[in-house]
């Protein structure tokens, strides 16, 4: 009741000569001998894995000019051995009309047709059949009883053979080592940036440590705005101890006396009393010689030094 | 026959590749801005900890004075103490000049906001004084 069915597909057999496809579903390729070269050979290999390593030279010096591919299949003791061109078939499917989505997989007709009996018809001037266990394409004059293929029944092998699409502009390993690098250079990239996010984690905590150890407040402006203002009170400190050191430190003639000295508002008084009109440029020199910015003025019987803090 | 383009998968590499090179560049950044906003947070945290350790701190201003008063020349001086919520006031009507240089010189070589100050010299050894310092 739950029995799954593979689907099966329909074939068609594809010739350099064949008319153009108009497909709606998709179908099963079987190429002509026309578009591969085949061998059958005896080799003192087990596995099939170990034949396709030596296949470029078993086929070195048959082989006309080219990118080529290469498959091979067993069959009892002997080894099928294929050699194709991917873009010559990808060439011809596309000028037979066939769009690589209608494509469900792609065989050679020598494992599929393998069982031909006779000759077979696939146009008007040419024909397959077996000689040797090897599908061949003759002239079907060659021939002397010739049926058209039929290939509607056929049930598909497992020999279906992989189409390089892109094989003839880069080799696949070339693509392969760029692939490679290509990850290679994105691992290293990955790992760069985590590291980075690592510190960058890490850096934040610190930051929000000193926060902690400092009992900052939340945002830098309101920090650095308390800052400035103990800044302020600092430097207005100092200057204020700088500027009465140097008042303290005038020296007044005998007559001469500092008799008040006063601070608020950001702004220093000193009261001199017993200084003569007219006399009280040395002591503003003096205070000049400590670059001391200051205006003075003279009020009852005293001089006042004002100084701005 | 429905293989993935080896094209579209340098594509996606590529794609990832650029992905990853642009965040990275942000995190570069944000990481520099990160250290320096570090080292500017950490300056500026050490700075304000000291000046509010100097300015700010209520029971260090207190503690310092009372010593500084407690002093056997200044503990005679009949120096009066105000303490407020924003700070403390010391003053005198009538202190001796000495005792007051000598106070003035604790006061001003310390670390204290004097907000207020006045000294008035009543005669050649006698003067008054009100000093205001706040935290």
């Amino acid at each position: 009741m739950f029995t799954k069915f593979k689907k099966q597909y329909k074939s068609i057999f594809l010739d350099q000569s064949s008319p153009p496809f108009y497909l709606k579903d998709k179908v099963n390729i079987i190429l002509s001998p026309s578009l591969y070269w085949v061998k059958k050979v005896s080799l003192p290999v087990k596995y099939v894995r170990d034949v396709k390593k030596l296949l470029p030279s078993l086929f070195e010096d048959t082989l006309p000019e080219g990118n080529y591919s290469y498959g091979a299949y067993k069959s009892g003791d002997e080894f099928f051995i294929f050699a194709y061109l991917d873009k010559l078939i990808l060439d011809t499917m596309a000028k037979k009309k066939i769009a690589p989505s209608s494509i469900a997989n792609v065989y050679f007709a020598q494992s599929e047709l393998s069982h031909l009996q006779g000759a077979a018809k696939i146009n008007a001037s040419q024909s397959i059949y077996i000689k040797d266990e090897i599908l061949l394409l003759v002239p079907t004059a060659w021939v002397q009883e010739s049926a058209d293929l039929d290939i509607s029944e056929l049930i598909p092998t497992k020999h279906s053979v992989t189409l390089a699409q892109f094989g003839h502009i880069v080799d696949s390993k070339i693509l392969k080592k760029i692939a490679v690098i290509m990850v290679v250079i994105l691992l290293l990239t990955a790992t760069e940036y985590v590291i980075t996010a690592q510190k960058l984690a890490q850096i934040t905590e610190l930051k929000d440590a000193l926060f902690a150890k400092y009992d900052l407040k939340s945002t830098m402006i309101q920090n650095k705005s308390i800052l400035k203002k103990y800044d302020s009170i600092h430097s207005k400190q100092m200057k204020l101890r700088t500027s009465i050191s140097y008042i303290l430190a005038l020296k007044l003639n005998p007559a001469e006396q500092l008799s008040q000295l006063s601070y608020k508002n950001n702004i220093l008084k000193a009261e001199f009393s017993g200084v003569v009109k007219g006399k009280e440029s040395r002591i503003s020199e003096l205070l000049k010689t400590k670059e001391v910015d200051f205006k003075s003025s003279f009020k009852d019987n005293s001089w006042q030094v004002e100084i701005s803090i | 026959m429905n293989r993935i383009n080896p094209l579209h998968i340098g594509l996606l590499l590529v794609v990832i590749l650029m992905f990853l090179v642009f965040n990275l560049s942000n995190t570069k950044s944000e990481l520099a801005k990160a250290k320096v906003s570090y080292t500017q947070t950490a300056k500026l945290s050490t700075r304000l900890s000291g000046l509010k350790e100097v300015y700010d701190d209520k029971e260090r201003i207190k503690s310092s004075l009372k010593r500084i008063l407690e002093q056997s020349s200044l503990k005679s001086a009949n120096i009066e103490q105000e303490l407020k919520r924003t700070g403390i006031i010391i003053s005198s009507e009538d202190v001796d000049i000495n005792v007051l240089n000598f106070l003035m010189s604790k006061l001003l070589n310390g670390a204290y906001h004097i907000s207020t100050l006045k000294i008035t010299k009543h005669s050649k050894t006698n003067a008054s004084f009100y000093l205001e310092i706040t935290w």
